[in-house]
């Protein structure tokens, strides 16, 4: 019986099928937002679909120059990675499919290897314009990463845990923590979109510089499971966002109303903004974002060492 | 593609491939020697105000990631080889459009010494689109009529 739940829990529910599919709905809701944004109609709700379904169908180009192991395995290893990273959050509001201490630390890494995974990929090519995408990836990864970290462990020092079903319960029992923690939900907000190569942080895919970035070579199959594996990170990120800061996911339509309200801001942002220069990006963060959620976490600390939390917050 | 399913179920997986791609046309546009008129039609045409992504059509940078070239303007000698290689950069199922009056016979440079000639000349070409440069209605007529072609 437990390899059987195992088993669901890993391809249907809440892993796989599932949160395949959230993605997919997903990008079709952040691409219909910016759409609006910008005075469009937008995209049909089965377009994502349609994308990935069409790319899956295409011809894979094995270009010459590279490890063709590592150019089948990488979008496979990303893919994996992420799906895991959906069996530790709360997706739709239902406690974790599995459970233990210190898993937001290993969920917060798994969300890692999808980036790492693309950078190798670029930089396994022998392409100009992977290679400077690659670059500019895994130097991208340096500046939000640990500003995000930061950020996420803001609550985590508030719940005094370090598990995500325990601090999503606190957060729950408490005034939204977006209230005392301002400065640590807007990093971690930016810092999701860092990490999705949203606008303004896009310029590791820029198309008007270089190509498409790492992905330039791919095509078909690679491509495709790339872009669902980047679907469901914007999906466990949202996620892991609004159980922190948004007052805790208890029940599917908490889950909808909070991350849909994420990818409202998310999406007014992207479109607000233009894209940055890579130094620009790496500036700002560790100039601005890290130091800022630096402050906040080491108040936390100050605090929770004084014994004030309870008290005050 | 190999037949290696059942007749059926073969069937109904050419259906949905059908059905995904002609939702999903990812667009790559070259030019190839022409006067920059049709282009800046192109690039007209995906302005929100026709607003492409409703079609599901998206301007791709890499042609790896295309399944439609548009192409305008009649090839120059120059770009005769760099047309060629985009072409055979593209994975298959991969589609051809040429925009304006020079992409399908010259136009206004016919006969001019540095002209290879039309594009059907280097590579096949599936829908031309006439117009010196075509309206973006037109350009967006040509490639619904490309997608149409596809359902049979």
């Amino acid at each position: 019986m437990n390899t059987l739940f195992a088993l669901i829990a890993l391809m249907i529910f809440p892993g796989g099928l599932f949160v395949l599919f959230a993605g997919l709905v997903y990008e079709w809701a952040d691409r219909k937002l910016v759409a609006q944004f910008q005075n469009r109609i937008g995209p049909r709700v089965f377009q994502p679909l349609a994308d990935v379904i069409k790319l899956l169908a295409k011809e894979e180009v094995v270009p010459v120059g590279v490890n063709g192991f590592l150019f089948m395995a990488l979008p496979i290893a990303a893919l994996a990675a992420t799906l895991t990273a959906a069996l530790y959050v709360p997706v739709v509001g239902l406690a974790p499919a599995y459970s233990f201490r210190g898993d937001l630390i290993v969920t917060i890494y798994l969300l890692s290897v999808l980036t790492l995974c693309i950078g190798v990929a670029g930089a396994n090519t022998a392409d100009r314009f992977s290679l400077i995408g690659a670059t500019r990836t895994l130097t991208q990864v340096f500046s939000y990463e640990a500003p995000f970290m930061l950020a996420m462990l803001g609550p985590a020092i508030m719940a005094g845990s370090w598990q995500i079903s325990e601090i999503n319960a606190y957060a729950a029992s408490k005034p939204w923590l977006i209230i005392p923690q301002v400065i640590g939900f807007l990093v971690a907000l930016v810092g999701l979109m860092g990490k999705l190569e949203l606008p303004p942080f896009d310029a590791p895919e820029a198309e008007t510089e270089i190509v498409a970035g790492a992905m330039t070579e791919y095509s078909g199959r690679g491509y495709a499971i790339f872009r669902i594996a980047k679907d469901v990170e914007l999906v466990i990120g949202l996620t892991l966002v609004a159980a922190f800061y948004l007052g805790g996911i208890g029940n599917p339509l908490e889950f909808l109303l909070k991350t849909v309200v994420l990818l409202l801001v998310t999406a007014g942002l992207q479109s607000l903004f233009a894209r940055l220069r890579i130094d620009q990006t790496v500036g700002m963060w560790w100039r601005v974002g890290a130091l800022l959620a630096l402050l906040n976490l080491l108040v936390l600390v100050g605090l929770r060492m004084l014994g004030w939390l309870g008290v005050w917050l | 593609m190999e037949n290696s399913l059942p007749a059926p179920w073969q069937k109904a997986l050419d259906q949905i491939k059908t059905w995904a791609r002609i939702n999903s046309p990812w667009a790559i546009h070259y030019n190839s020697g022409s006067c920059n008129g049709c282009d800046i039609e192109i690039l007209a045409t995906i302005t929100p105000r026709y607003d492409l992504e409703r079609f599901g059509i998206k301007l791709q940078g890499s042609p790896r990631h295309a399944d439609v070239l548009i192409c305008t303007g009649p090839v120059t000698r120059q770009s005769r080889d760099r047309l060629r290689r985009i072409y055979d950069q593209m994975p298959d199922p991969k589609f051809v459009v040429a925009v304006g009056s020079c992409g399908i016979s010259g136009g206004a440079f016919h006969g001019c010494y540095n002209i290879v000639g039309s594009i059907s000349e280097v590579i096949p070409v599936d829908v031309y689109v006439p117009g010196c440069p075509p309206r973006p209605e037109a350009i967006i007529f040509g490639v619904a009529q490309l997608l149409e072609s596809l359902k049979k």
